[in-house]
């Protein structure tokens, strides 16, 4: 190399400040601190933060390595096909018969501890993983045993998450409901454990349903001054 | 047994003929094999784990031995895929690629600077610590508490273990290359530099800002209510977690690995083949615009998602001139190691095709970075295995290649003593190479694949399709990982012989040499001679 040291190192400096800026810096500008949005017709905020149980889950989401095979977001029609998978779809948050079908924007990651933006689809997107599986016994079948719903699955089976115990008097309300080979005998049965309990109240919470002034290109950036 | 291998392996003659370089291999000699020793145990590890967790993705009854991993994986939450992927990767890419980045770039340092190096007592405790390290995060992993980041789910306790470890290193090295012999210049000094501030960087940010829970979700609520406080969360909140990430992983593979990797077959290559760089004037711009352009390739996992549309839309054409510094970087090292070996002959030697490939899965790499440049290639390959196959030819590709062929030359000169046999390097080399092939093969053509499936505009095709077209490929790409890890295993059983051989000959010749000094003194006996001849 032909630069003195001091010379060379100002320069690679100055690079790597430049795409550090450009790259984080900017965009945090408009999204480091993103704001709900205030229902006008009522107190309401959307998005709201989901519960307690939920933000549990998402530690046990990443401790099991959820997100190395699913995403959870959804690309706009023109970038890529997911509305067409459905997983744009949402049920409405006000009324169960309707329905939410939109991409997936900054600010519905605000309330998220860790963000699961996931780079891989082995498995599908779980952006609004609650509108298809909308009940925690759907979802507790499912993670113990994939291949009941989907012979070809990549997903292995989380079988540790549960345990078989035998029923004492009346057979618990959370207890699976299983096909013949996964069933266990007569007078046991197979109960999610305490980790499964939140992972699904927070697969429960991954859920879409309501609409943001973003979609009709609302600007983000809030100010300081305008407190 | 030595002799069932050709051709018979030499004991000695691979010091450098050049004393002061002799006297600079001496210096780093146990840093360095420390250092490759641990690298190689790390990649037998990976490459194990690797194999069991793309085991993992398909149904128990394609290899019958198969099932039984997938009963563990499935009943034993320390071997869930979860764990045992990110386990594999971390292993690779730190363990890896990072310990033998580490090895190379010391051995590179001392020996361009032209002085022995100093203080080698606190440079062996930063490798130390860098392996404590790298084993607590990946038992950190396997006990759950990973943090889900990717390339970052070393646990917070094994990161400032990492930190410490680099940080004395970092300080080993820049100290170094100041105390270099004046006049001592190479534009590979230029490579393993930018490395070795790029990975500070890049750790610092990525561990504070994605893994620490100094920010906890807060969105800022000053202007809902009337508080007047302001709260700037921090960059780690919300989508810039993605953004951040991306721009780790990628930093990490193309600031600090590629010039790593790029500082070695830069000196090696024209040493070796005996020839100037060819273009060599372009290696400077080559530099400068690989490191202009090259971390822009983070903007490859933020296409369409929820981040901002200007960042990525100039992100994706800055990282499309990525193809000028690959081109140049390709006609300086493939031109040359081309060129070396139509003038040596048949292949030059076992130990050079392996730069030769190296330099050449470089502009693979480069290319593959290229085509998710373009936004249309991007949206159909980027939740595909496709991303897998980029990451396996950086590290399997590119990466291992060059620390291959590095440790083939270095550790004989390192030791004097030579490697066992030439039919294990070849064995070696057609195994990595052919795994590497058919893997890069299967992933790229069934991320294509999978990838057509996940953007049908048929509303009727869902995961399951895509998981069923997806499927064989799995099963061809877990075939392609048992192969390379059998030249890995070739390899890895070729250093231990030739260490342990090194290790009965050291042995024998003190035995000797105490057997002679102890016998009785003769004043013109022989015995002299020979015991000059063993301290020499």
């Amino acid at each position: 190399m032909n630069y003195p040291f001091p010379k060379f190192f100002a320069l690679v400096f100055g690079i790597f400040m430049f795409t550090w800026f450009a790259l984080i810096v900017l965009p945090w500008i408009t999204l480091g601190h993103l704001a709900p949005i205030t229902d006008p017709d009522s107190t309401n905020i959307k998005p709201w933060d989901s519960t307690g149980a939920a933000h549990q889950g998402e530690l046990v989401y990443a401790a099991y390595g959820c997100a190395y095979c699913h995403t959870q977001q959804v690309r706009p029609a023109s970038s890529g096909a997911d509305i067409t998978r459905g997983w744009g779809t949402a049920t409405d948050d006000t009324d169960d018969k309707k329905e939410v079908t939109r991409r997936t924007y900054p600010r519905d990651y605000i309330w998220q501890h860790q963000v699961f933006l996931g780079t891989s689809r082995a498995g599908a997107d779980l952006s609004n993983v609650a509108h298809r599986f909308p009940t925690a016994a759907a979802l507790y079948r499912y993670l113990y045993n994939p291949y009941i719903l989907n012979g070809h699955s990549s997903m292995p089976a989380y079988k540790f998450l549960f345990v078989k115990q035998k029923i004492r008097g009346l057979p618990s309300d959370d207890a699976l409901v299983l096909e013949a080979s996964d069933a266990p005998p007569a007078g046991w049965e197979i109960v999610p454990t305490a980790e499964a309990k939140s992972l699904v109240s927070y697969l429960l919470s991954l859920n879409k349903g309501y609409h943001l002034p973003d979609e009709n290109g609302y600007v983000p950036r809030t100010s300081p001054s305008k407190s | 047994m030595a002799t069932f291998f050709y051709p018979p392996a030499a004991n000695s003659g691979f010091k450098s003929t050049d004393r002061e370089l002799a006297a600079v291999d001496a210096s780093v000699r146990w840093p360095v094999m420390v250092c490759f020793l641990s690298a190689v145990h790390w990649m037998v590890v990976g490459t194990f784990l690797l194999v069991y967790a793309s085991s993992l993705t398909h149904p128990q009854d394609t290899f019958p031995i198969v099932g039984l991993l997938v009963d563990l994986a499935n009943n034993c939450r320390f071997f869930t895929y979860g764990h045992i992927w990110p386990a594999a990767v971390d292993a690779l890419v730190y363990g890896w690629a990072s310990t033998a980045g580490l090895g190379l770039a010391i051995w590179l340092l001392a020996r361009m600077g032209r002085t022995p190096a100093r203080a080698p007592a606190a440079l062996m405790t930063g490798i130390v610590f860098w392996n404590l390290g790298i084993a607590t995060g990946l038992t950190g992993i396997f006990l759950g508490d990973s943090t889900s980041v990717e390339l970052l789910e070393f646990p917070a306790y094994a990161s400032w273990i990492l930190w410490v470890a680099y940080a004395l290193f970092g300080l080993w090295a820049v100290a170094t290359y100041l105390g270099r012999k004046p006049g001592q210049n190479h534009i590979a000094q230029s490579w393993l530099l930018v490395a070795l501030f790029a990975f500070p960087w890049l750790y610092a940010t990525g561990t504070t800002l994605l893994c620490t829970d100094l920010h906890s979700a807060s969105p800022d609520l000053s202007h809902t209510s009337d508080q007047s406080a302001w709260v700037y969360p921090l960059p780690g909140s919300g989508v810039m977690q993605g953004l951040l990430s991306a721009w780790y992983v990628h930093g990490l593979f193309t600031l600090w690995l590629a010039p790593l990797g790029l500082g070695l077959l830069y000196y090696l290559i024209p040493k070796m083949s005996g020839l100037d760089i060819q273009w060599g004037s372009r290696a400077q711009l080559a530099f400068w615009t690989w490191i202009i352009f090259a971390p822009w390739t983070a903007v490859h996992d933020l296409v369409g998602g929820p981040f901002p549309a200007d960042t990525v839309t100039v992100g994706l054409i800055l990282s499309g001139l990525i193809c000028i510094p690959v081109v140049l970087i390709g006609m300086n090292l493939v031109g040359t190691a081309f060129r070396g070996e139509e003038q040596q002959g048949h292949h030059g030697g076992v130990i050079f095709p392996f730069l030769v490939l190296a330099a050449v899965f470089f502009v693979v790499a480069g290319a593959s970075e290229q085509l998710l440049s373009v936004r249309a290639i991007n949206q159909v390959l980027r939740f595909t295995m496709f991303r897998e196959c980029n990451l396996f030819i950086w590290i399997y590709g590119f990466f291992s290649f060059t620390v291959f062929g590095a440790i083939y030359y270095i550790v004989p000169r390192l030791l004097d003593f030579g490697w066992r046999s030439s039919l294990l390097i070849r064995a070696h080399y057609y195994a990595s190479l052919y795994g590497i092939l058919l893997m890069v093969a299967m992933l790229g053509f069934g991320g294509i694949m999978q990838g057509l499936t996940l953007e049908s505009s048929d509303p009727l095709t869902t995961i399951v399709n895509a998981d069923q077209v997806a499927l064989s490929f799995y099963i061809a790409s877990t075939m392609c990982i048992a192969l390379i890890s059998i030249g890995n295993g070739i390899f890895a059983l070729h250093l231990g012989w030739m260490l342990l051989d090194w290790l009965r000959l050291r042995v024998r010749r003190s035995a000797l040499a105490s057997e002679i000094l102890l016998e009785p003194y003769e004043p013109e006996a022989p015995a002299k001679a020979t015991a000059g001849e063993v301290s020499a």
